[in-house]
């Protein structure tokens, strides 16, 4: 545990010790920004059936960054470490390569984790601020943050997987966003048919969108819950193991 | 200190490294020669337990390298060919971070901290960025972090790959003070610096051990060695026969220079010496003498007949 803790201090140092992590923050927060401004002048224009909370993390928008959050996020976490040949001196330290991943995993989770203070922020300004009634509840928010949390924590270790697998940060990059397009717009496959599609619960049960559009009603379910636990853990369990690969025995 | 019993890697169909088996005890300064794609870095990394062995085993202060690698690296201080660093820390900061992973914390990774820049000569860029430092001084944080929690092993990769003369000078002194406490492992292809450095040697090459002895049993058991060079004032015809009957002379080759003068190259068996033989010869015949001298050969020279490809 020791062991751990050193090692997710220093990934969480790099982030914010350089100005990566605060890039990405203001970048973050602008993004918030800009989609709160718009979703309020949705409501300024007309009358709106759902709520505010809903529609911020219902938009295209938002999708739009979201994905593109974690390639940044991710990529160079492995794959500087073996271009530079610093992971020699890494894992020939007295330390275990789930220490490594958990560790690398870690600290990238929690950087993300710290993006979503700014949309906080905003919601408690916009009823702290404003005198009129809040088109949105706590609930809501918590919901939503929960769906946040739990695709970060999915994402979050495709672009660890993506980082693991090769050398160079700008493929770890590109085949990040492109494992988060594929799972994505997997869930977009039933709208595609007119007539019923025989296998769209399962397509359903993969798409992001309709696990947020539960949860930012505040309908917080079990199975998307398991289903990105899940799948997280075999994620990092293969990415365990390709960096473990070189240890197998020929 | 180290035992390695028939070590063998393989990449696919290339063998790497093939059943090599040598040992160093405690205490000694082991060069580890070889020309490039020797299998050198190889058989390091295997060692420190970031490759594992093909087939097999190497054993470190009795612990073997790829099941108890977790306790064998505690034991080691290994740095890798080319010094990777985290090169946006600062040296200090850096130091810490793998000091702290080597289990030490407190007041007793600061002393240690304070004691490993003093001994590398970085106490004065210790707040510098890595990546800002030249490529000597990132030598000496790869060094210093390889000495942070004092191991009883160093596993050198090429210490001085890339250093200017003064630079290896400082490093070669470095590890000379180092071998008084620690048993050192280095790999190089710089031989002047074994010579000075090392107490044994270890040649391979193609994955294989040509050699394993100290320095000064390769350079007289060199197969050039026993040659000997004597310049006289008489006749070839006369002079070969009385030196070719000597037990340990293989050929004599004469040659003529100018004025009545000869060369003779008597080549003998190694670690023989016919220099005062040939000396009392040409003062029982009383031959004018004009040069007499015995080749010493150098660990190059054991090298390149190791290791030349023909």
């Amino acid at each position: 545990m020791r062991i751990f803790r050193i090692l997710f201090l220093k990934e969480l140092r790099a982030y914010f010790l350089s100005p990566f992590g605060w890039l990405i923050l203001a970048f973050a927060a602008l993004m918030q920004g800009l989609i709160l401004t718009a979703t309020l002048k949705n409501f300024s224009d007309q009358a709106q059936p759902e709520s505010l909370v809903f529609l911020n993390f219902n938009s295209p928008f938002f999708w739009f960054y979201f994905i593109f959050l974690f390639p940044v996020l991710t990529m160079r976490l492995f794959s500087e470490e073996t271009r530079s040949g610093t992971l020699e001196g890494l894992l020939t330290a007295p330390v275990r390569t789930w220490q490594v991943v958990l560790s690398k995993y870690g600290a990238a989770y929690t950087t993300f984790a710290l993006l979503w203070i700014p949309a906080l922020i905003h919601f408690l300004l916009f009823t702290s601020l404003t005198d009129i009634p809040p088109p949105f509840t706590w609930a809501e928010v918590g919901g939503a943050m929960t769906g946040i949390a739990l695709m970060g924590l999915l994402f979050t270790a495709l672009g660890c997987l993506a980082s693991a697998l090769t050398s160079s940060q700008i493929i770890a990059g590109v085949v990040c966003v492109g494992l988060l397009l594929v799972h994505f717009l997997l869930g977009l496959i039933p709208s595609q048919y007119t007539s019923q599609l025989d296998a769209a619960p399962f397509f359903d049960f993969l798409s992001s969108q309709n696990h947020m559009q539960d949860l930012a009603r505040g309908l917080i379910d079990t199975r998307p819950i398991a289903y990105h636990l899940s799948t997280t853990a075999f994620v990092l369990l293969v990415t365990y193991h390709l960096l473990d690969f070189r240890r197998w025995k020929p | 200190m180290i035992e390695i019993s028939s070590l063998s890697k393989s990449y696919g169909r290339h063998k790497a490294v093939d059943q090599i088996s040598f040992e160093v005890a405690r205490g000694e300064i082991v060069g580890f020669l070889g020309p490039n794609g020797a299998g050198k870095s190889t058989t390091l990394r295997m060692l420190t337990g970031f490759l594992p062995p093909t087939s097999g085993a190497g054993r470190i202060a009795g612990k073997d390298i790829f099941r108890e690698s977790l306790e064998v690296r505690k034991d080691i201080g290994y740095m890798p060919e080319n010094v990777p660093l985290y090169t946006d820390m600062r040296v200090r900061e850096y130091l810490r971070f793998r000091g702290a992973l080597r289990g030490l914390a407190g007041g007793s990774l600061r002393k240690r901290l304070g004691e490993v820049m003093e001994i590398c000569g970085l106490t004065s860029v210790r707040r510098k960025m890595i990546k800002t430092l030249s490529k000597g001084y990132r030598q000496r944080v790869g060094l210093a972090d390889a000495l942070i929690h004092d191991p009883d092993l160093l596993i050198l990769d090429e210490p001085t790959n890339g250093l200017d003369p003064n630079q290896i000078r400082a490093i070669r002194e470095l590890i000379q003070n180092l071998g008084e406490k620690h048993t050192i492992l280095l790999s190089t292809h710089i031989l002047s610096e074994v010579e000075m450095t090392c107490n044994k040697v270890v040649i391979i090459d193609g994955g294989k051990i040509k050699a394993a002895d100290t320095p000064e049993n390769l350079v007289n058991s060199m197969r050039r060695a026993g040659r000997v060079s004597i310049e006289l004032k008489a006749h070839k015809n006369e002079v070969e026969p009385l030196i070719a009957q000597f037990d340990e002379v293989t050929r004599v080759v004469g040659e003529s220079m100018s004025n009545g003068w000869n060369r003779f190259t008597v080549f003998a068996a190694p670690k023989t010496d016919t220099r005062l033989k040939l000396g009392q010869l040409a003062q029982e015949h009383h031959w004018p003498i004009r040069s007499l001298s015995r080749k010493s050969g150098t660990l190059e020279e054991v090298f390149v007949e190791l290791t030349r490809k023909d």
